[in-house]
């Protein structure tokens, strides 16, 4: 995730005072001429900030992305839209190509405050919306991010803790089971003890390799429970589970000792972009622990080789075995490649032997990191052309433009893109699709 | 059910001629023989009821050549062909039929006669196919450049991609095919899969499995037509009334970086999370040196995985079928046995301490268990 600037924050600071009311004159006289101008214009009214506001730093750190969109001689906003997507290609050369750390498996459950205090109105629309909407998209970026990850949704209302969805390492189900608003309503009274322990409970029969997360959304000052929760917190340091909170009220204490013991992360969200900053600062894979858990059995903690097993999945509809994790009797699980005993799911531990049991999808799913696409070098001149259609999508490319085009670094003014190993040309669609989604060029591809 | 919006198929069609050429071979190799021709003839009585069951249907058709992928028809792409008027045929039916069999008959004859036949590029063509239905799906600026494109970019077609396959699994493809499963997830593609002739293929089947299609091995191959209006001509979103026939048995191997053999139990770098199939020092992908301690232990218990890997490799394309009957029957008998062993060994433990502890148990116990392939 990159920095965010967070433009609705700083708004109503800056409306107010004198400096902005003069740089929106500023701006506006310069409006709808070149780029170049634009780009004129940035650099003096950075200087100008600088020597005016010197006081106020965060100040300068405003800038409205709007006025960087610039329409063309013709009123159209093609050109910034070009000129943003040649952006894009750029940062991606310069990106290293070297392997990213990851955690190994990461198990998270998201409790989420459905209780009437979620309707408050201080954090626009309401806390509850404000909370959906945020948690939304981190789940999705938390999915790119942990590739091997799984993620429940439980969900604390009317005094009881409520599975919203079931641990699931497929991002398009938890955004699924968070989808719906009216299933969500918020009523009665959170309660921490009663869903942590279902948290708890439906993170025991992980693998030990997993680190095993609660993040907690809280927009209560309160919360009922049925016995004392210090025990419950208790289980947790046991269990090696970490909590994190991030509060919508204030700071409690009890949501700080949870926190503090289990070394996870408190904070209290100021407004609406705070909340998403400090919910977005829990999705890099947490360093300390990995070590910490590392450092008991090998001596250099973050790397290791471990041993994996990939299990044959068994359909609905073979005959029915028991299952080693629960004793039950099932038609579908997974057989365990070393021991061939059935475990209703992975990524797990072998009851048997001990093995730990992946389906190699989840581990595939990060390698793109290893094995990147080459950037496509952008064809400048017309007489290298040779197909007439992208080589991915096969669209025809369009006619080469007639008489002088401006054209950015990085973009090409006949739409081809071209392989630096199979030489084949793609249209900037494919390119953008190529290198973002499919990480495998279509013509290199065996 | 998706009432006025139509839907896109990709067909995907393997053209491996030797593998063609050995699926036409008669009763002592093949019970039921399906040479190419005859193929193609049910294929395309299927494409044409494709189009025929809704007007807003769309088609792509793809080759997969060795070493080369094509696009053979696509609706949206008009080639203007010129047309004899025959009063006996539908133009639109007339059209598909004849695109295709021109261009594969061009295509193959193009081929030559090479010494050494290049595999098949099934997954360059299934990246094509993506990237062409991310063409379809995305309303792109591009569209109006093209005025000969009739397609209206607001709809939205159901997507998803036929494979028919007759190769055999290509390891090295392994990270190109798993890509592309997850770009088809991404999407909302749902891939199909309907291996026509040779083994089981496992990545193919994770493909449909991972993107909710149906895998259908063909074991009566004269009745092809059958299995594909029966089971891929319905759109995904009524398969469900329908009842399709869904997989049989999904084999979630992984084929490993340094000797790209298909393995069942792999070794796997925490860091980048490359799988090996023995132990190694350093990972070849992210120059990370693994500690002493971890490789003895692994070592220590490798004679016996070495020679379960390598059994796996060697059978792999019969297993899945041949462990079937076995792992069900042998599964209850060792869950009972290996649940009074458990017992003894180290419970809630470290799970490679716990590993080494009933090292010699395992041994006998996958050698027990494990006659299936061998006998066969």
């Amino acid at each position: 995730m990159p920095p965010r600037r967070d433009n609705d924050k700083f708004i109503q600071a800056d409306s107010d005072s004198d400096i902005s009311v003069d740089d929106e004159d500023f701006s506006k006289s310069h409006k709808g001429k070149g780029k170049a101008d634009v780009r004129r214009k940035r650099d003096v009214k950075g200087k100008g900030k600088a020597k005016d506001t010197q006081s106020y730093t965060w100040e300068a750190s405003y800038t409205r992305s709007w006025e960087t969109v610039q329409e063309d001689e013709a009123g159209s906003l093609q050109s910034s839209v070009d000129d943003w997507m040649a952006r894009g290609r750029r940062r991606r050369l310069l990106e290293p190509s070297t392997a990213i750390r990851r955690t190994i498996i990461r198990h998270l459950i998201l409790l989420l405050d459905l209780s009437t205090s979620m309707m408050d109105r201080d954090m626009r629309p309401t806390r509850f919306d404000l909370m959906l909407q945020v948690v939304r998209e981190f789940v999705a970026e938390w999915f790119d991010q942990n590739p091997l990850g799984q993620i429940g949704v439980v969900g604390m209302r009317a005094g009881i803790g409520e599975r919203i969805g079931e641990m699931s390492g497929n991002p398009q189900e938890v955004l699924k089971c968070i989808a719906d608003r009216h299933k969500l309503e918020p009523t009665g009274e959170p309660s921490l003890q009663n869903s942590i322990e279902m948290a708890r409970s439906s993170m025991s029969h992980l693998p030990t390799h997993s680190s095993r997360e609660i993040i907690i959304i809280f927009g209560s000052l309160t919360t009922c429970d049925p016995g004392n929760i210090h025990e419950t917190l208790d289980a947790c340091v046991k269990a090696k589970i970490r909590i994190s909170v991030v509060a919508l009220a204030a700071e409690m204490k009890i949501c700080r000792d949870l926190c503090d013991k289990t070394g996870g992360q408190f904070g209290v969200a100021l407004n609406e972009g705070h909340f998403r900053d400090l919910l977005f600062e829990l999705i890099p894979p947490p360093a300390q622990q990995a070590v910490s858990r590392g450092a008991s059995r090998a001596t250099n903690p973050s790397a290791d080789l471990m041993m994996m097993g990939f299990p044959t999945r068994l359909p609905d509809t073979s005959p029915p075995s028991l299952c080693v994790c629960h004793s039950e009797v099932k038609s579908e699980g997974f057989l365990c490649p070393r021991c061939l005993a059935k475990v209703c799911d992975v990524p797990t531990d072998c009851d048997i032997c001990g093995l730990m049991i992946v389906s190699s999808p989840h581990l595939a799913r990060s390698y793109h990191h290893l094995f990147p696409v080459r950037a496509y070098d952008a064809v400048l001149s017309a007489d290298e052309a040779a197909s007439n259609s992208c080589h991915g999508c096969f669209r025809p490319f369009p006619p080469p433009p007639t008489g002088t085009t401006t054209t950015s670094e990085g973009l090409s003014p006949l739409g081809r893109y071209r392989c630096p190993d199979c030489k084949n040309d793609f249209c900037s669609e494919c390119d953008v699709f190529v290198h973002d989604v499919i990480h495998c060029c279509p013509g290199c591809g065996q | 059910m998706d009432d006025a919006r139509g839907s896109h198929l990709s067909v995907l069609i393997d053209l491996s001629p030797t593998q063609w050429h050995n699926s036409a071979q008669g009763p002592p190799r093949n019970t039921y023989p399906l040479p190419l021709n005859s193929f193609l003839s049910q294929l395309l009585a299927f494409l044409n009821s494709h189009i025929a069951s809704k007007h807003e249907n769309t088609l792509a058709v793809f080759g997969a050549f060795p070493g080369k992928s094509v696009m053979l028809y696509s609706t949206i792409d008009p080639t203007n062909h010129d047309q004899a008027i025959d009063a006996n045929s539908y133009p639109p039916f007339r059209l598909v039929d004849s695109t295709i069999v021109t261009r594969i008959t061009e295509e193959l004859e193009a081929l030559g006669e090479p010494e050494e036949e290049a595999p098949s590029s099934l997954v360059s063509a299934l990246i094509k196919a993506l990237c062409y239905v991310n063409r379809v799906t995305l309303p792109s600026v591009s569209t109006t450049n093209n005025p000969a494109d009739g397609h209206d970019p607001a709809i939205l077609p159901d997507p998803r991609i036929l494979v028919l396959s007759v190769s055999p699994d290509l390891s090295t493809s392994y990270i190109p095919i798993m890509n592309a499963i997850f770009s088809a997830q991404k999407l909302k593609v749902t891939i199909d899969v309907c291996q026509i002739y040779g083994p089981d293929t496992i990545f193919l089947q994770q493909a449909a499995h991972l993107t909710g299609g149906s895998y259908i091995f063909l074991e009566r191959r004269d009745a092809l037509l059958q299995y594909l209006i029966m089971s891929f001509l319905s759109p995904p979103s009524i398969r469900k009334i329908l009842s399709v026939p869904t997989q049989d048995k999904v084999d979630f191997r992984a084929a490993c970086f340094c000797h790209k053999n298909i393995v069942d139990i792999g070794f796997v770098c925490s860091v980048c999370l490359s799988i090996f199939c023995q132990p190694v020092p350093v990972c070849s992908t992210c120059r990370t040196k693994f500690p002493m301690k971890t490789l003895q232990r692994l070592n220590a218990s490798r004679p016996l995985l070495s020679s379960s890997t390598s059994n796996a490799s060697r059978t792999s394309p019969s297993t899945p079928q041949a462990r079937t009957p076995t792992a069900l029957g042998a599964d209850t008998g060792a869950s009972t046995t290996n649940g009074a062993r458990s017992s003894t060994a180290p419970l809630g433990g470290l799970p490679h301490s716990g590993s080494i502890g009933n090292g010699t148990p395992r041994a006998a116990n996958i050698n027990g268990s494990r006659p299936g392939p061998e006998a066969r």
